[in-house]
């Protein structure tokens, strides 16, 4: 194991972190087979059952039912799936725009590194939930528009970033030595600039999925996310708002799911960042 | 000093130009993937296809893109953003009347987020290699996990639903009358002598500002505790210990100033997340600013509207940005010996 890797394992940060993320993967991965009641099954008998442990709780639905009477802990768990699906593919495509363009930007210079550069200010003017919305107006709504809206909102943060490491480590002698040695620019870059850029790489996507996770409950929140048909967290805030006086639950309780994730990816990220002594500024998050 | 600023100002609305031109090419491209027909949302559904192809014809969108896009923006130059296809009035004007609301809205949310962020950023950084510090990055982390909405709908939650001591929905009480001048709210009541309308407009404006604000402050403070810890790695703070200065004179008088401009620089450049954050808060709160009318025009596919909208979010985004520099201009003395 390299060295760098077993020093993060033994942040607690890290640790804590991972234990809370592979909870949440799990119950993603085996939703089908945790949830207690079909998702999406309307109840229409028992809407708004209080969870179990409150008078008028039924054994049925442990966390109680919505206001079209489904299963609130088995919305929550499918909701899950949604988020990590969108956490993985978002951060992880972003990722792969923003690194491909640092990479170009920062080693080659010039007039690539103007046009990129200029490219991302023009991004940068935009708020990105306002980007994203907009990007969904054109998209339609669904589970692969929410991530690609992610993707081409999200790449100037790891572009950004990344650039400027790019440039600090292309001027090392060893890349020098490397093209020397006849390298192509393409082997330079994919064996000597991309190693020394990982560790920044690893903590960006860790913080890029905390943020994937809220735009992707506000775009639900909205009602431009992932579509009716697919539980997520924020969608079921959105549904719980009308009847928060009746049953505050059905507000709180994925609300405190989209907080227990967003954190633990935001204490992964942080962890990363120590262990890996990655000089991150906070602007860079 | 002035004439410095001036030309900054002046530089960044020449570097503007291209960048708002690229955003709203951008944004008209995106706008035609729609599989909507703007003529066809503006009529009647009883409308004959005839009709439709008349009004496509009348509206434009019969003419290639490009040329579609030099009409939009010859218009948009002389501020006609056109008609929105949902409220049927001028797109313009709709921002226009929102948009003072959402400054409004943004303005105080900084103020809490700066007190918050500075008090903050001090407390955790006298508390550094205390038993405490681990608890204060803890709940740093902790804070910066809760996104705006979040904030948003606990406080409603708390406060609005609970405890029921504010309100929750509007940007002032519906038995009001409201004053229109200026079209902030706050000012407008004043100029008007609405003692009254201003004070119900404060206790509206208190939750969602405090939502926004509350969502905001951990970056300042975090910001601003790694400030703080690079100023002291300078001489002149070892200068002052000797000469005898109190921990507390040295961090506030000496540490601080000097913190502040990198904490300035990036709370500028998060402004912007700032303001787009009113978006959801506004519509949580039913406030009426940008953000619902963005929500509401993006539900109704209302191109125009977006469009306007998507602008002018955009050139709030780099007036900020241009605010902040200037700032920066007049707070750092070393800029300005050229």
């Amino acid at each position: 194991m390299p060295p760098a890797i077993a020093r993060s394992l033994r942040s607690p940060r890290v640790v804590i972190a991972l234990l809370i993320i592979l909870g949440i993967v799990l119950c993603a991965i085996f939703a089908g087979r945790i949830a207690p009641n079909d998702p999406s099954e309307q109840n229409l008998l028992s809407i708004l059952t209080p969870p179990l442990w409150m008078a008028g709780g039924d054994p049925q639905f442990p966390l109680g039912t919505d206001s079209l009477g489904r299963c609130v802990l088995s919305r929550l768990i499918f909701s899950a799936r949604t988020a990590m699906l969108v956490a993985l593919f978002a951060s992880l495509g972003a990722m792969i725009v923003g690194t491909i363009l640092a990479h170009i930007s920062g080693y080659f210079g010039g007039a690539t590194d103007w046009i990129i550069g200029r490219l991302v200010d023009v991004w940068m003017s935009f708020p990105p939930v306002v980007l994203s919305l907009i990007l969904m107006v054109g998209l339609g709504i669904g589970l692969d528009r929410v991530i690609l809206a992610i993707i081409l909102v999200d790449w100037t943060r790891f572009c950004r970033v990344l650039r400027s490491e790019v440039l600090v480590v292309t001027h090392n002698d060893y890349v020098a030595a490397a093209r020397l040695l006849g390298f192509t620019h393409l082997q330079a870059i994919v064996r000597e600039v991309l190693p020394a850029t990982l560790p920044l790489l690893i903590t960006l996507m860790s913080l890029e999925m905390a943020i994937a996770v809220i735009v992707e409950a506000i775009l639900s929140f909205v009602g431009m996310g992932v579509g009716a048909n697919q539980p997520a967290w924020g969608q079921m805030i959105a549904d719980a708002r009308q009847y928060v006086y009746q049953s505050p639950w059905n507000l709180l309780l994925p609300a405190l799911a989209i907080f227990v994730t967003v954190t633990a990816f935001n204490l992964l990220g942080d962890g990363l960042r120590r262990t890996l002594d990655v000089r991150l500024s906070e602007s860079g998050r | 000093m002035i004439g410095l600023i001036g030309k900054l100002i002046g530089r960044r609305i020449l570097t503007a130009v291209p960048i708002l031109l690229a955003v709203s090419a951008l944004l008209f491209c995106v706008l035609r993937l729609l599989p909507v027909d703007p003529a066809a949302m503006s009529l009647p559904p009883t409308a004959t296809l005839e009709e439709i192809e008349a009004k496509r014809h009348e509206m434009g969108l019969d003419k290639p893109l490009p040329e579609q896009y030099l009409i939009w923006l010859a218009d948009a130059v002389h501020g006609d953003f056109g008609r929105s296809i949902h409220y049927r009035r001028d797109s313009g004007e709709l921002v226009a009347a929102a948009l003072p609301a959402t400054i409004q809205l943004a303005a105080a949310a900084m103020i809490i987020a700066g007190i918050l962020g500075i008090g903050g950023g001090l407390l955790m950084f006298r508390l550094r290699g205390t038993a405490l510090e681990p608890l204060a990055d803890m709940v740093s982390i902790l804070l910066l996990s809760i996104p705006d909405f979040l904030w948003a709908l606990i406080l409603l939650f708390v406060f609005g639903v609970v405890l029921q001591i504010l309100p929750f929905t509007g940007q002032v009480g519906p038995e009001l009358a409201v004053p229109r001048v200026t079209g902030f709210l706050l000012v407008d009541s004043l100029l008007d002598r609405r003692l009254d309308v201003f004070l119900s407009a404060c206790q509206h404006l208190i939750l969602p500002a405090v939502a926004l604000g509350l969502a905001f402050s951990p970056t300042i403070m975090r910001v601003l505790r790694s400030s703080l810890f690079e100023v002291y790695h300078e001489d002149y703070i070892q200068q002052a210990r000797l000469r005898g200065l109190s921990e507390g004179h040295i961090l506030l008088r000496h540490a601080f100033k000097n913190a502040s401009l990198p904490t300035l620089t990036l709370t500028g450049v998060q402004f912007g997340i700032l303001f787009s954050g009113t978006l959801l808060v506004e519509v949580i709160y039913s406030y009426p600013g940008m953000g619902n009318l963005m929500v509401s025009a993006v539900r109704n596919a209302d191109l125009p509207l977006i469009q306007a909208i998507g602008l002018t979010y955009c050139i709030v985004v780099l007036a900020i940005n241009t605010i902040v520099d200037s700032l920066y201009l007049v707070l750092n003395p070393k800029l300005r010996v050229r």
